[in-house]
């Protein structure tokens, strides 16, 4: 690919009050892209796009799947959790209490004082 | 590139080929993405779109230990077992491990042939496993077994106030008691989870119409009942009515007089919650307490006297010739106790004796003084309906209350004869919980407070919260209670038997009541219902009041026999309980 210099001078206000580069030059591309050429770059733009959005798409369910792992783990915990409530309280109930070694052995006070 | 579409060229039969297919895909296309496009979306979405209910977990319900909550009903993840028997290929390791992990008593009987019905897609093998034995049987991984957790109320205090509770049925509506009263906020709300899934109903955050609506978990409710009390209640109950002959029907109503506080209500018969389909008739899942109304016998005497002294047309020493009986507009009224203390006695003596014609005397004084007259009649019904509240439901936050009645004079019924009766309760239908209520107010210095179950509610961190209190309103002066609060105290002490079993050193009085039964329409001679109301506490204060009934089909007890050593025995325990120091410690 080669480039044909071609010197130009501007007009522009702008430009007319730069004090320098007031030879400023472009260069013109020689090659010229064809219809096929377009067709295929933006089918080629098209496909990179769609895959972009494709690879996003899928991160995105991704963390879904992560996400739902984390509210299986939370829903689990939570159930452990409530089991354990239940079987203190459970262990803690009167019944339990009354049939414990430790009531069992206890005796009725003979003699009660109360502090003034 | 140059194509030749010469006419009848190759190329020209492609391009024109081509062209058609592209006409008919794009046509096709337009029908089914533009024409179509509703239909399509509606069936796009009902395959991929999934809408999951998110279940609200029920709220607990507490009873108190002392000043802390206590769970009474809890909820369990229990888990259904499945088959898929189309896809199950180790049937007998499945019934192997079924036997080792969960036993016979909730797996079914039929295991290997419901494993082999091919043409079935859902066969239950066993119910009601724990969290650990569902784990267990997951790890073994056997192709075509599947759980469905499900959750259900649990007890972990048992039976304990079955009726106070109610229970939740299949459904997941709360029957009875609490669960039927506060069901609305024990459930909940469900929360609702709209997402596109993918094949193994994962929700996936892609899509327009996802909507996660998060489920509001039921209230959890604290209740006033003390379960020490409750249980203590439930035992004396218990042993009251093993030694009373005939006895098969007992309640005992405890509460806090100073402010309306429930802190017991047990019944006999009753059932178990957690079982509630085994209970032997659906009569046992009311609650007599509040939704059995009765007519209560001599502890309404206690309101008649109140009615009086508060008018004051009456004191403790106002004296009346007692003949054992009265004649009401033609109608002979005499004293259950015909022939005891005859002559010029008290109205203290009357309630001592519990002898009716004091009591019609009291309604006479209202009136004329001769004749229970309209005007004596109004008295009555404005102090019973409107004071006492009596015949009209408290609101209490149980299901299942009922009104009772008490007739107005304005009716037919309400003649002299009717509110004769009425003053030494009978002619009257009332619940315990009413009568109850009635008597805190005479004992506490004249505040009727509105009978409540419900102490407060358990924030979601876990905090108790207490109710806001409702106020009290005026049923009778101060003076009028202090007055019958000493003569309830001196009708329990003036019988020497039943003083003495008192803990010494505490202030605690009572009245006996024993109703005839109702049978077909008419008052049996011999069936009769045995109640005793009394307070206990110190001469300043009192602690509790309570009430008990004791009753069955074939009963001819009495109030003095049959319910005065249950109210004892839970008055002596409540005191230690309480930690309600002696007078003269």
């Amino acid at each position: 690919m080669s480039y044909q210099p071609s010197t130009m001078y501007y007009t522009s206000r702008r430009q007319q009050n730069w004090s320098r580069n007031q030879n400023t030059t472009r260069f013109i591309s020689s090659v010229k892209l064809g219809p096929v050429a377009h067709t295929v770059l933006i089918a080629l733009m098209i496909t990179v796009l769609g895959l972009i959005y494709l690879t996003q798409a899928t991160r995105a369910t991704s963390y879904d799947y992560q996400s739902q792992k984390i509210d299986d783990q939370i829903a689990d915990l939570s159930t452990q959790k409530n089991d354990l409530e239940v079987e203190n309280a459970r262990v803690t109930s009167l019944q339990t209490v009354k049939n414990s070694d430790t009531a069992k052995n206890m005796v009725t006070p003979t003699d009660v004082q109360y502090a003034q | 590139m140059n194509f030749e579409f010469a006419k009848g060229s190759r190329s020209r039969i492609l391009a024109v080929g081509l062209l058609a297919i592209t006409v008919l895909f794009v046509g096709r296309l337009f029908y089914v993405q533009i024409i179509r496009h509703d239909y399509y979306q509606n069936l796009a979405d009902q395959e991929q779109i999934k809408r999951l209910t998110i279940p609200a977990q029920r709220g607990l319900i507490y009873a108190m230990d002392g000043s802390t909550p206590v769970p009474l009903v809890m909820n369990d993840s229990v888990y259904t077992m499945f088959a898929d028997p189309t896809t199950v290929t180790d049937i007998p390791g499945v019934i192997k491990e079924i036997d080792q992990v969960v036993g016979a008593s909730n797996a079914q009987p039929n295991l290997d042939s419901l494993m082999r019905e091919k043409n079935s897609r859902y066969e239950v093998l066993a119910k009601n496993l724990t969290t650990d034995q569902a784990e267990a049987i997951k790890k073994k991984d056997f192709a075509g077994i599947g759980f469905q957790q499900q959750s259900q109320r649990t007890y972990p205090e048992g039976a304990l106030a079955a009726q106070v509770l109610g229970f939740v049925d299949s459904s997941g509506n709360g029957e009875y008691g609490v669960e039927g009263e506060l069901n609305t906020q024990l459930k909940g709300k469900d929360g609702l989870l709209q997402s596109v899934t993918d094949v193994s109903d994962v929700p996936l955050t892609i899509g327009k119409h996802n909507i996660s609506k998060p489920a509001i978990n039921g209230t959890n409710e604290v209740l006033t009942i003390d379960r020490n009390i409750q249980s203590y209640a439930e035992q004396a109950l218990a042993q009251g009515l093993k030694a009373s002959a005939n006895a098969t029907d007992g309640s005992v109503l405890v509460m806090d007089p100073e402010n309306g506080h429930v802190l017991a209500m047990a019944n006999l018969p009753s059932f178990d919650p957690s079982h509630y389909g085994d209970a032997s008739s659906l009569a046992d899942f009311n609650n007599p307490i509040i939704s059995d109304p009765y007519e209560p016998g001599s502890d309404v005497k206690t309101l008649t006297m109140a009615t009086g002294v508060d008018k004051g047309v009456v004191t403790p020493d106002t004296t009346y010739n007692n003949t054992g009986s009265i004649n009401v507009d033609g109608v002979n009224v005499s004293n259950a106790e015909g022939d005891k203390e005859f002559g010029d006695i008290t109205l203290q003596t009357a309630l001592n004796f519990s002898l009716n014609t004091g009591f019609i005397t009291v309604a006479e004084k209202l009136g004329d003084g001769q004749n229970i007259t309209k005007q004596a009649r109004d008295t009555m019904y404005d102090y019973f309906y409107n004071k006492f509240k009596l015949g009209q439901v408290t609101g209490i936050q149980l299901a299942g209350e009922t009104p009772g009645i008490v007739i107005s004079p304005e009716s037919v019924q309400g003649n002299a004869v009717r509110y004769s009766n009425m003053s030494f309760g009978q002619g009257l239908d009332v619940t315990m919980i009413q009568v109850a209520s009635a008597f805190n107010s005479l004992i506490n210095g004249g505040n009727y407070f509105k009978p409540t179950i419900l102490a407060g509610t358990i924030d979601s961190n876990g905090n108790f919260q207490p109710a806001k209190q409702g106020g009290s309103v005026t049923s009778v002066k101060a003076t009028t209670s202090a007055t019958l609060r000493t003569m309830i105290h001196a009708a329990r002490q003036s019988v020497a038997s039943i003083a003495a079993k008192d803990k010494p050193g505490y202030y605690i009085g009572g009245k006996t009541g024993t109703s005839q039964q109702v049978v077909n329409g008419t008052y049996s001679d011999k069936l009769t219902t045995a109640t005793y109301l009394g307070f206990g506490g110190t001469k300043e204060t009192s602690k509790y009041v309570i009430m008990v009934r004791v009753t069955g089909p074939n009963f001819s007890g009495s109030g003095a026999q049959d319910a005065i050593p249950i109210f004892t025995n839970i008055s002596n325990w409540l005191l230690g309980y309480l930690n309600v120091p002696p007078e003269n410690s």
